[in-house]
């Protein structure tokens, strides 16, 4: 087995435990939120992670599905994925977001510490969902725009 | 950083996707460095410089100036 075959059944590999993982975390999301119907908690989060594993499981499998049954096609995928510009695009978009994510969690640490001598309203309920909510997305949308435009520029 | 890699492969009557698959990078990667959007790192202008038989200066124009941008 080669180094190509090899790398190519990891990903496809990979593919099918999130494709489990998805369906696994979606399927337990949506019962437990009929089973547990009283609970003061949102299941749709879970169902909606679970969505989330599910589609980048199938985009996997699309992706290296077809790579396998065209030599070429393996080839530059895995010459894609280990592409110099595409990993420093990557790991500069990576940066941006992390310290999106590291800003947002210390003005939410600062906002908490206030909050408990009473110089600022707690934060609790819908608004602290809404904040932890926005706290993963935003640095997810930095990432996937900043992606985007150095894909542009460069 | 300028360089001469569009001149050079249009001598070997090279695609950019051939270009791109001989020395294991994206054909994006090709086209970036033809526009000098993007500077290689030393791995890959080493690899460009030896599949064209040729000096790596002679392949990549480096000047002070571009240091002071």
């Amino acid at each position: 087995m080669n180094n190509r075959t090899r790398w190519l059944l990891t990903k496809l590999r990979l593919g099918w435990a999130f494709l489990a993982a998805g369906l696994t975390v979606s399927l337990a999301g949506i019962f437990i939120g009929l089973e547990y119907d009283y609970l003061p908690y949102n299941f749709r989060v879970i169902t909606g992670l679970g969505i989330l594993l599910l589609g980048i499981g199938i985009s996997y499998l699309v992706r290296y599905w077809a790579a396998q049954k065209d030599e070429t096609a393996a080839q530059r995928a895995m010459v894609d994925e280990r592409d110099e510009r595409t990993q420093g695009i990557r790991a500069r978009a990576g940066n941006r977001a992390y310290w999106v994510s590291a800003v947002m969690l210390y003005a939410g640490i600062m906002w908490a510490g206030m909050a408990a001598n009473g110089s600022l309203p707690a934060l609790a309920g819908d608004t602290l969902w809404y904040y932890l909510a926005a706290a993963v997305v935003i640095p997810f949308g930095v990432y996937i725009v900043s992606l985007v435009v150095a894909e542009h520029r460069s | 950083m300028k360089n001469r890699l569009e001149e050079f492969r249009l001598q070997n009557r090279w695609t950019q996707q051939e270009l791109a698959d001989r020395v294991a990078v994206s054909r994006q990667t090709i086209i970036s460095l033809e526009n000098g959007r993007y500077n290689p790192s030393i791995l890959l202008a080493f690899r460009l410089a030896r599949l064209f038989n040729t000096p790596i200066e002679n392949l990549f124009l480096y000047t002070e100036e571009e240091d002071h941008e």
